[in-house]
């Protein structure tokens, strides 16, 4: 299990996840264009979404079948989406 | 630590290497999980597009509840990988400890959740206010049920542990540990798109 795998510095990824949750506090409080803030809080969150499931659920150090049943549904979310905002979003 | 995981089953893939059912098991629940999350949150993304007034609606929630309660799902985070790592070290005591300390931070975030929900509601914002509310409602309140859920599996595995009989089930705490990062996870996108954004 893990043991084998090895344990990332949990705590540092913590601090890491709590400096970019308090970026993105602050960068939504300054004023900035509306769509730049958001673009870059969006990627904030990413970012934290990644440190988490790379460390704290250690995908780093899982096998392709693990990474694939991760990825699939995040593109399907990401095509199904792309696909209906012209439709949705401008009615 | 081979005792620990000695009954774990394992599963083939096709290129013949292992991996322990159960930590397959939950990767497949977390697919769906995605899917289920995912089109609640992919649905309000174009809706919050085409409605640009949500913002104002927004501006209602409290941001300084928001990030404290960010603070403490990160933190639980923390604790429940912390208690894994102290089974890996054959640490039961200090396993305990941080299973603990993850139940109780799941209970201060929905504790939290309910003193937040009560006061907006109290304002008069509630899910047949707008779009707005409809959404905020039912992703925070799936997310909260989530949430408990996570605090059920967590204090069923603490007891256990408290009752010595996780011993040879302890790889059952990293199990837990996937789906209470993925619920964190979660949070991590629902809190900009509703508190940020």
């Amino acid at each position: 299990m893990a043991g084998e795998r090895g344990h990332p510095n949990y705590v540092a990824v913590w601090f890491w996840l709590v400096g970019l949750m308090v970026t993105s506090v602050a960068i939504s409080q300054l004023p900035f264009s509306k769509s730049a803030t958001d673009v870059v809080i969006f990627a904030i969150a990413g970012v934290k979404a990644v440190l988490v499931a790379l460390n704290f659920m250690h995908l780093r150090f899982e096998r392709l079948l693990i990474y694939s049943l991760a990825i699939v549904p995040l593109l399907l979310f990401f095509i199904l989406t792309a696909v209906l905002f012209p439709d949705i979003a401008s009615h | 630590m081979s005792q620990t995981h000695a009954i774990e089953t394992q599963t083939e893939t096709l290129s013949g290497a292992a991996i322990p059912s159960g930590r397959l098991g939950v990767w497949w629940f977390l697919a769906s999980e995605i899917v289920l999350f995912g089109g609640l949150i992919g649905t309000f993304i174009l809706f919050r597009h085409g409605n640009p007034e949500w913002v104002a609606a927004a501006e209602h929630l409290s941001l300084a509840i928001g990030t404290v309660n960010t603070l403490v799902l990160l933190t639980s985070s923390l604790t429940i990988v912390l208690a894994f790592a102290a089974v890996d070290k054959g640490d039961s005591r200090r396993m305990r400890t941080w299973l603990f300390l993850t139940i109780l931070l799941g209970l201060v975030f929905l504790s939290i959740k309910a003193f937040e929900w009560s006061t907006e509601i109290g304002a008069g914002f509630i899910p047949s206010t707008g779009g707005f509310w409809s959404f905020y409602y039912a992703m925070t309140g799936l997310h909260a049920l989530h949430v408990m859920a996570g605090i059920v599996i967590n204090t069923i595995l603490f007891i256990s542990a408290v009752l010595d009989r996780l011993k040879p089930h302890e790889y059952r705490i990293e199990l837990a540990g996937l789906y209470w990062h993925f619920v964190d996870i979660v949070w991590i996108f629902l809190f900009p798109l509703l508190y940020l954004a």
